[in-house]
């Protein structure tokens, strides 16, 4: 099991070259040469080779520490979008929209961890202030509004609507 | 062995993976940069050659190593990303010759499938942003800004899931990225995009292109005027750019690297899997491409990296073969080759399998290695120290001293050597046959022991005896003139160079004696204060025939002391501390520095770095050689001076980059060693050892010796029999016929000479395995025993393999035996006088019968099944240790009333497991599929069942290589006396070429390296602000946690290396005496 080798063994051909290959001379001239390995007499001594000890301070300077922007892509191109002030994907081309509703798409997969992010990350472009709207909370699965409700010492029974009304009166 | 494990590279990484030219060390200087998977190499292009430069370790698995330029830098940076996920830029500091960090970063995702294919790092031709493909389905970014600094990296989705090559276009407006992927359905496109770098989003490129070569696996951008892409696939090459499309069928074959040759990009090389290189030629009208030419050049090793560097000279990377430096013919030669190897860089990588024998039978260990693959294949014998030719020997016991002459003053080559015994000199010189004679020097005296020889000027010799100093004509032979001890003191010990004499008699008197033409003349005496153990005038100046300095060792104060010539006056004293007296000491010259060396009765030498000028003597390091006295002697060889020391662990003292290296001659006591460069003998050595004078040559004067026995194919296994004197291996050869073909073979070769002796060829689809030597109980014989699987294409994992057994009879591999097995027989040891095999999942044990007939076969015994794939299986007495595809370490038992076996422990984790090897009863030790290697203890005194059934793990570190063997051996002599030879040890080897040792250490000296280390990481900074914490921190796709009890040997030995400012620091830090340091630091450097 030893890894040496690619994994796919490649088929191997016959190394003699064929007499067309006497070519080559003419693609060979005018190699690039700036003066360099130009001695007929080659010398070099792989041995001797020092080993390099770094006793100096190698950090970078501060501010060449580089870091990945940990904003979720999705989150970043929307946010890209609100700075310029753009309402979405409307102004593009037939493509583009496609693209767009795709992206859609996939922001509803992530929208539990979109929603709870949005939720902890309130110094957003568009800050969506202290206000819980009746939408946000129709949003919220049925476990996580029990979970909202339980917190706040009410009765997790009910259908969806009595829920969020329940909430609702709550939050005031 | 122990817990507390000591990790030390033998020989270094040689795979050679990347490579890039560039000005990197001055604007006007061109460099040659290599990378061998933990290090890169720096080298400078002269008009003479390629000049090795630096050597530099890199914390962490080198991905990508680039060069570029920012906007309004004057030379090259280095871009390097690691495999796990730090990139740095360094720079070259022209004043300080330091690398410099401009940039760091830890570019890893916490989310993210990491890509199946290689890491890409690439590079904007017009240096805007770097981009980095790590992980399925994300891009990362790291722009530039104006100034040419680095921002903060962003990622961006890239739909393509199964990218194979990702590089920049050159000449576009904006940065522009060209993709090679594979769809769903195994069709392979490329598509391009623009980095948009304000929307931090792509946007689709100016062109794609569908449904290429399906080999299709290598981009070339072409740099303007041309611009566009080479699409490099195993059976066509195109040429691909918004405006023209051209494409030229090839000969099947995988392009595994290419090296641009023109800087407008209109000719490339390319070299192959089966190491053919081919010239690549865009043909071009002005800026339209007309079409593609590919001319087959010649062959070189299998490419991993190549690297056009000037003139017609080619660098060629390999991971499979030895690196070459080529250089393209414009003519062909007698083969119709263009291609000329000039030079080949030794490359171990991948060493499969190896092991440790003892050819010469001096308990010197050696490793065998089956290197290479493919057509490269090879073997090779690495040996420790340095050799000994031996040219002569005569028998001749109690040799209390040796010196050779010169006939004449200006004689190139020495004509006698002067053997002096208790009571006797006699004299030999080489006469007209080329034979060692005795002869006569009439004027030197016969009867007594010679305390000193030289030749001096004006054709003269010099011999001293207890009682007189004589000068004797080298021509005439005859007595010149001579100098009597005064009445009453006998001479003690002597020392001469070509004018000048120094003697001591009895009672702490000195005696200085200049040679003129025919005359002895004493110029000073002294009387110290104290006997005199030991003198050298070694000449070490400008004059080489005289000396300024008079180096005296002391009785009773123990010390060293320098005098001035010829005046003798007292110029330094040293007390060398202890109760040991000197017994030798050397003033001699190395790279330029003097030192004056001082060796102890007790085997340890003390060095000094001396100042010519005022006698100082700084910089005291102290080692040990040896346990017995050691006489010191300076030699050279090829242009060189070396010093030799003679003792119980003969030794030669060199110097490189002005640091002082001792290496150990392979020779097992040496009294007495004088050069002797006769006519016959050039460039030898005369050595006194074991009632045995020889004369021989001497090994080029480096650390570990390679040989290589190239095999023309790929040997996975190798097995040393003591008895038949003969090593087996299990080879593949890949026919080189149209079909797609290998045939495998167990071959049978001398050990000695590594002839091939014998070969069985196995059947069509039959892999060898596995590879003993052993014997069975009631069985005298020894066998080999060949384990093999069938492999069929159609099978995921074999069914079917066989236990071959063969005897050696007439230097013949003759069958005994063979038994099938349900499955590929990963491994075989002999067990309690008989067979233990691994069978894909199962254990079997099988015992050796005798038939009716006389005939013998293999016959199940028991069995035990539990794995997923036991791969590796070593055993100790009644336990089996084994190694699981993926289930770790699991310890079994032989239970012999009952004839089973049963398993005992296991380690829980899930590892997936390349090599183990049993360190001691309790303690395993396994190396894992991503570069770590751990411990694990077997826990008999547990208070459960449940506890006894666990082994725990006790020991983590990230090697940061693959190992695919672990073996018992060392690759130094053990002297059982010595304080390193109680030091068991691991040898193993990895894919990149590395041979390793593993030391086990007591537990006072583990805490002590310990600190040592800990110390080191404070004052020796990882390349590129790269943390040697981190990068030796067990790590895998689960959990990273800091490495426990293991050491790293590198790091700790590289304390040698420092200035001693560090060194002080680090001596202040520890409150150990630098001296002490350097001792235990240097012991150390001994077990490899």
């Amino acid at each position: 099991m030893e890894n040496s080798s690619p994994s796919s063994s490649p088929p191997p051909y016959s190394p003699t070259l064929s007499s067309s290959s006497s070519g080559a001379s003419k693609f060979l001239s005018n190699l690039p040469s700036r003066g360099f390995l130009s001695s007929t007499v080659l010398s070099s001594n792989p041995g001797g080779i020092r080993v390099y000890i770094c006793e100096h301070e190698t950090l970078p300077p501060e501010d060449q520490l580089i870091h990945t922007n940990q904003t979720n892509i999705l989150i970043r191109s929307l946010q890209l979008k609100k700075q310029k002030g753009e309402p979405g994907p409307k102004d593009a081309n037939g493509s583009n929209a496609a693209e767009g509703s795709r992206k859609r798409a996939s922001e509803k997969v992530m929208d539990g961890r979109a929603s709870a992010k949005r939720s902890n990350n309130q110094n957003g472009p568009e800050g969506s202030g202290s206000r819980t709207s009746d939408k946000d909370l129709y949003s919220l699965t049925v476990e996580r509004l029990r979970v909202l409700l339980k917190e706040r010492g009410l009765s997790p029974k009910g259908k969806k609507d009595e829920l969020v009304a329940r909430l609702r009166s709550a939050n005031g | 062995m122990s817990v507390w494990n000591y990790v030390v590279t033998a020989h270094k990484p040689t795979n050679v993976t990347h490579s890039c030219v560039g000005n990197f060390t001055s604007p006007q200087e061109l460099n040659l940069i290599t990378a061998k998977c933990t290090r890169i190499e720096i080298h400078l292009l002269t008009p003479q050659g390629l000049q090795p430069m630096l050597d530099v370790p890199i914390y962490g698995r080198i991905a990508t190593l680039e060069l570029f330029r920012p906007h309004g830098e004057a030379q090259d940076f280095l871009f390097i990303a690691t495999e796990r996920y730090k990139f740095c830029v360094l720079q070259w500091d022209v004043e300080a010759s330091e690398l410099i960090t401009r940039a760091m970063g830890d570019v890893s995702d916490r989310i993210g499938r990491p890509t199946d294919n290689a890491q890409i790092g690439i590079i904007d031709p017009d240096c805007r942003l770097i981009g980095l493909h790590l992980y399925d389905g994300l891009f990362k970014v790291i722009p530039f800004d104006n100034k040419g600094q680095l921002k903060e990296a962003f990622n961006i989705r890239l739909e393509e899931l199964q990218v194979l090559d990702i590089k920049f276009l050159y000449g576009c407006a904006k940065p522009t990225i060209v993709v090679l992927y594979q769809d769903n359905k195994d069709a392979r496109h490329v598509k391009t995009y623009e980095v948009a770098l304000k929307d931090k989003d792509f946007v689709e490129g100016p062109w794609s292109q569908n449904n290429l070569d399906n080999g299709a696996d290598l981009l070339i951008p072409v740099p303007p005027p041309l611009c566009g892409v080479l699409i490099i696939g195993e059976e066509t090459i195109v040429y691909c750019s918004a405006n023209a499309f051209k494409a030229i069928p090839i000969r099947p074959a995988i392009t595994k690297a290419y090296g641009r040759v023109d800087a407008d990009g209109s000719r490339y090389l390319l070299g192959d899997h089966a190491g053919l290189l081919n010239l690549l030629v865009i043909t071009h009208e002005k800026e339209k491409v007309t079409g593609l030419k590919i001319e087959l050049l010649g062959e070189t090793s299998i490419p991993s990296t190549i690297s056009y560097l000037d003139n017609a000279f080619v660098f060629i990377g390999s991971s499979f073969g030895d690196s070459q430096l080529i250089k393209l013919n414009l003519q062909p030669d007698a083969k119709g080759s263009y291609v000329e190897v000039l030079e080949r860089y030794v490359n171990l990588g991948p060493i499969v399998d190896f092991c440790v024998v003892d050819l010469e039978r001096q308990g010197q260990g050696q490793v065998v290695t089956c290197s290479g693959a493919y057509k490269d294949g090879s073997l090779r014998i690495v040996r420790n120290g340095i050799g000994i030719n031996e040219q002569a020997s005569v028998e001749l016991q109690g040799i209390k001293g040796m010196w050779s002459l010169r006939s004449s003053t200006d004689d190139p080559f020495d004509t006698f050597l002067v053997v002096s015994f208790i009571s006797e000199t006699r004299v030999l010189a080489m006469n007209l046959e080329d034979e060692l004679e005795e002869t006569e020097i009439e004027g030197f005296y016969s009867q007594v022991q010679t305390l000193f020889c030289h030749y001096a000027v004006h054709n003269q010799l010099v011999q001293v005896t207890s009682s007189s100093v004589r000068l004797v004509s080298s021509t005439t032979r005859e007595l010149r003139n001579e100098w009597n001890a005064p009445s009453g003191y006998s001479i003690n010990v002597a020392t001469a160079n070509a004018s000048q004499v120094l003697l001591a008699t009895g009672g702490g008197n000195l005696v200085y004696l200049e040679i003129g033409d025919g005359v002895l003349t004493e110029v000073k005496h002294t009387q110290l204060e104290y006997e005199i153990s030991c003198l050298d005038i070694n000449p070490i100046g400008d004059n080489l025939n005289h000396s300024q300095l008079a180096a005296v060792g002391m009785w009773t104060d123990i010390s060293v002391r320098i005098f001035s010539l010829p005046d003798l006056n007292l110029v330094t004293k040293e007390h060398l501390g202890g109760e040991i007296i000197p017994r030798s000491v050397l003033l001699c010259s190395f790279e330029g520095i003097s030192y004056l060396l001082c060796a102890l009765g007790d085997g340890h030498l003390l060095n000094f770095q001396l100042n010519l000028m005022s006698g100082e003597l700084t910089d005291r390091k102290k080692v040990s050689l040896g346990t017995q006295p050691i006489t010191l002697r300076t030699f050279s060889s090829k242009n060189a001076t070396h010093v030799f020391a003679a003792s119980d662990r003969p030794t030669v003292i060199y110097s490189s980059n002005k640091k002082l290296l001792y290496s150990n001659v392979n020779l097992k006591e040496v009294s007495h060693m004088c050069p002797f460069n006769s006519a016959a003998f050039p460039d030898s050595l005369a050595i006194a050892k074991e009632g045995e004078l020889t004369i021989g040559t001497i090994d080029e004067i480096q650390k570990l010796h390679i040989r290589s026995i190239p095999l023309g194919e790929h040997a996975r296994r190798i097995c040393h029999q003591e008895q038949s004197r003969t090593f087996a291996i299990c080879s593949l050869k890949h026919q080189t016929s149209a079909e797609e073909s290998e045939t495998h073979f167990v071959r049978l070769l001398d050990d000695q000479t590594f002839e091939f002796l014998s070969a069985y060829q196995l059947d069509p689809f039959e892999y060898g395995c596995s590879l003993l030597s052993c014997s069975f109980s009631d069985d005298s014989n020894v066998y080999y025993c060949v384990g093999t699987a069938y492999v069929l294409p159609e099978e995921n994992e074999p069914t079917k393999g066989r236990i071959l057994v063969f005897s050696i009879e007439d230097g013949k591999l003759q069958l005994i035996t063979e038994k099938e097995t349900k499955g590929a027989v990963y491994s075989l040891n002999a067990f309690n006088g008989k067979l233990l095999a691994a069978i894909n999942q199962k254990i079997q044990l099988y015992k050796w019968m005798l038939r009716d007939d006389g005939s013998r076969e293999l016959q199940s015994e028991c069995g035990h099944h539990g794995h997923i794939l036991a791969l590796y299986v070593q055993t100790r007495g009644d336990f089996i240790v084994v190694g699981d595809l993926m289930k770790s370490i699991s310890l079994l038992i032989y239970k012999h009333e009952e004839g089973a076996i049963e398993e005992r422990a296991r380690d829980y984790n899930a590892n997936w497991m390349s090599a183990v090897e049993i360190l001691d009863d309790d303690i395993y030790i396994g190396s894992e599929n991503n570069y770590n290697l751990f411990t694990v203890r077997k826990n008999s005194e547990g208070a459960t069942d449940e506890e006894r059934s666990r082994l725990e793990v006790i020991g983590e570190y990230h090697l940061g290589e693959f190992v695919n063997r672990f073996r018992h051996g060392s690759l130094v002599m053990r002297l059982p006396d010595s304080d390193v030879g109680q030091i068991p040890t691991v040898i193993f080897g990895t894919i990149n070429g590395v041979i390793g040792v593993i030391a086990s250490l007591p537990h006072d000296q583990y805490l002590f390296l310990e600190k040592l280390q800990t110390n080191l990481r404070k004052v020796i900074k990882g390349v590129g602000g790269l943390s040697h914490e981190q990068w030796r921190s067990f790590n895998n796709e689960k959990r990273t946690a800091d490495a426990k009890n293991f050491l790293d040997g590198d790091l700790i030995e590289s304390f040698l290396d420092l200035s001693r400012v560090r060194m002080d620091e680090i001596s202040k830090a520890m409150s150990v005496s630098v001296e002490e340091l350097c001792k235990r630091v240097e012991e150390l450097t001994r077990l490899h």
